[in-house]
């Protein structure tokens, strides 16, 4: 049975579209058949680290909620853009970064049951074993619908108040949404702290589990938005962290 | 759920949206769309400007959860589907014993328009035949043609939680060319089963067939009847509780014209069906459907409205005297369980 992870945080600029990147990408790499759709229409971004030129991308999600094109067509194979071998494959569906089509879909809105059959269609088209979906920061009308249908419930907080804060109304959020399972993950967390004690408090305070503990790296911000980390440097600690998250998901 | 919470509301329809009942539904629907037998009705020219592949599905259970795929909001005119529920206000209006004397509840095995009575009590053979539903438009009960057009619209509403206008084309190319049901007035008429303001009881008649619903207005309907004659959404009470069982009666045995027999062995869900494409199917206590595509096949039902029911009774065992273990359990589609494989 596939399975679908939504990564979400409530504030922006918590490494969001990159931790999702590192995360399919790694379950790629392990051999499986993985998608990864861009639903942060107001603000896409994920492509550029999959090395997906806007001037490649012909049909995106835009196009295939206006109702003009199947969900596959707006998928694209950049598996060998990042440089992963033959065992595993990597999907994705990139939202628009064209300013009109960025309008006209704040504007107009768009259906949110077409966004749900989607998902599904995709799945089912591309034979994914698991679909992961990429969303916008704080809670939406995409958010909700990425929680239910979830079996996986990511969710990223840096350790700061405001982080705190937002990560507990969206939980009271997802629990409304009788969502299956629910994982926290601590980004930037700043190289002084005990990660450990800091893993700790986190899950006592929210009784959920911390799938995984990402230090401040200077290495990713170095390599940010350009290529997927993990598969450049597949033995760095910090890919060694994406895999031990993975092993949570799988 | 007009009660609830802002939060609770939104997630209430987000997880209707992302329900493996309503995914269910979505396949259910790729799976009939591509079928392309059957002919939209072309008695008159407005029908005929329907579309073949309008398809529309809905579901509205008794605790009032909306489940929709395809063309929900495609208006269409509701035809012969408006007989059963004009037949509950008839019955609302006098009683079963007095409107019994006028229509009777028997299947007649004929086409709809076939002139046909009793040949001992001079009764039409059912509400849901022409001839009967004109003797059941004579009995609603209002001291003007627009009283009792009023009464029907207001009923109508209280059924589906929204405000129903009339097709004015439809309305007057019915009435134009509808000299069979006129002569079957008439006849009934000369019997003493009609009273003799024939002229705006055909007209109400006419009117009622012409109402604009949607497949949503369809499932409402029969979620209402399903949930004691009380609108799941709204609350509001349509139709008194004591009449619901008549009602839905003779949709069972009467509702899809003369393959209502067939229909009540193979899908044994009461329902009513319409030349505009529209069927409306009771699970009673705990669902309604409502479908619409308006291609009919030979008896006047439409094509994939009947496949769809089809598949949810077998599917969900919603067949009324079914007592096998179904396939599916409904309440686990419509809740969403962890174990659910819906993908």
């Amino acid at each position: 049975m596939p399975k679908v992870i939504s990564i979400h945080s409530y504030r922006g600029g918590t490494g969001k579209s990159n931790f999702t990147a590192n995360l399919a990408a790694t379950v790629a790499a392990l051999g499986h058949r993985v998608g990864v759709i861009d639903t942060d229409v107001p603000s896409p971004g994920i492509h550029n680290l999959f090395c997906l030129e806007p001037e490649q991308m012909g049909i995106t999600l835009n196009n295939y909620l206006w109702g003009e094109s199947p969900i596959q067509d707006a998928a694209y194979d950049i598996s060998a853009n990042i440089g992963l071998d033959e065992s595993g494959r990597l999907f994705l569906v990139p939202s628009s970064v064209k300013a009109d089509d960025i309008a006209r879909i704040l504007k107009d809105g768009y259906d949110v049951k077409l966004m749900n059959d989607g998902f599904r269609s995709l799945v089912k088209g591309l034979e994914l074993e698991y679909l992961f979906i990429d969303t916008h920061p704080g809670l939406s009308k995409e958010t909700f619908l990425s929680i239910a249908i979830s079996h996986v419930l990511v969710l990223i907080l840096r350790p700061d108040k405001q982080d705190y804060q937002g990560t507990a109304v969206t939980m009271d959020v997802a629990r409304q949404l009788n969502v299956r399972k629910m994982l926290l993950t601590i980004n930037k967390a700043h190289s002084k702290l005990n990660l450990e004690a800091l893993k700790q408090k986190v899950e006592a305070t929210y009784g959920e589990t911390v799938a995984g503990v990402f230090p401040l790296s200077e290495d990713i911000v170095q390599l940010a938005s350009e290529g997927v980390f993990c598969v450049k440097y597949p033995e760095h600690p910090v890919s060694q962290e994406f895999r031990n998250v993975a092993q949570q998901i799988l | 759920m007009a009660d609830l919470g802002d939060l609770q509301s939104l997630t209430s329809s987000i997880t209707a949206v992302t329900s493996p009942f309503r995914n269910y539904l979505n396949d259910l629907h790729a799976k009939y769309q591509s079928l392309n037998d059957g002919a939209v009705a072309d008695y008159i020219p407005e029908l005929a400007l329907a579309k073949p592949e309008w398809f529309g599905i809905c579901v509205v259970t008794a605790e009032g959860q909306v489940f929709e795929v395809g063309n929900c909001d495609q208006l269409f005119t509701i035809q012969s589907i408006s007989k059963a529920f004009v037949f509950g206000l008839a019955l609302e209006d006098h009683g079963r014993d007095y409107v019994n004397s006028k229509v009777s509840v028997e299947p007649t095995g004929e086409a709809f328009n076939a002139i046909v009575l009793d040949e001992v009590t001079n009764r039409p053979y059912n509400p849901m035949v022409n001839a009967g539903a004109i003797a059941t438009a004579d009995l609603i009960k209002g001291h003007s043609s627009t009283e009792r057009l009023k009464r029907v619209l207001a009923m109508f509403q209280r059924y589906t939680g929204r405000e129903h206008d009339i097709n004015v084309p439809v309305f007057l190319s019915e009435k134009a060319t509808g000299f069979r049901n006129r002569a079957m007035a008439y006849l009934m008429l000369n019997f003493g089963m009609i009273s003799d303001r024939i002229d705006e009881t055909l007209d109400l008649y006419f009117q009622q067939c012409s109402i604009m619903v949607n497949a949503r207005d369809l499932a409402m309907l029969s979620a209402t009847l399903a949930n004691g004659g009380v609108n799941p959404v709204t609350q509001e009470r349509a139709i008194d509780e004591h009449h619901v069982q008549d009602v839905i009666s003779v949709m069972l045995t009467c509702g899809m014209y003369d393959a209502s027999g067939e229909w009540c062995y193979r899908v044994g869900m009461p329902a009513k069906s319409g030349v505009g494409g529209g069927i409306t199917a009771v699970v009673p206590g705990q669902l309604g459907i409502g479908t619409f595509s308006p291609p009919l096949d030979a008896k006047g039902n439409s094509y994939r409205g009947i496949k769809v029911c089809e598949d949810l009774a077998k599917d969900f065992g919603l067949h009324v005297f079914n007592a096998a273990k179904p396939e599916r359990d409904i309440n686990e589609w419509i809740a969403g369980g962890n174990d659910l494989n819906d993908w």
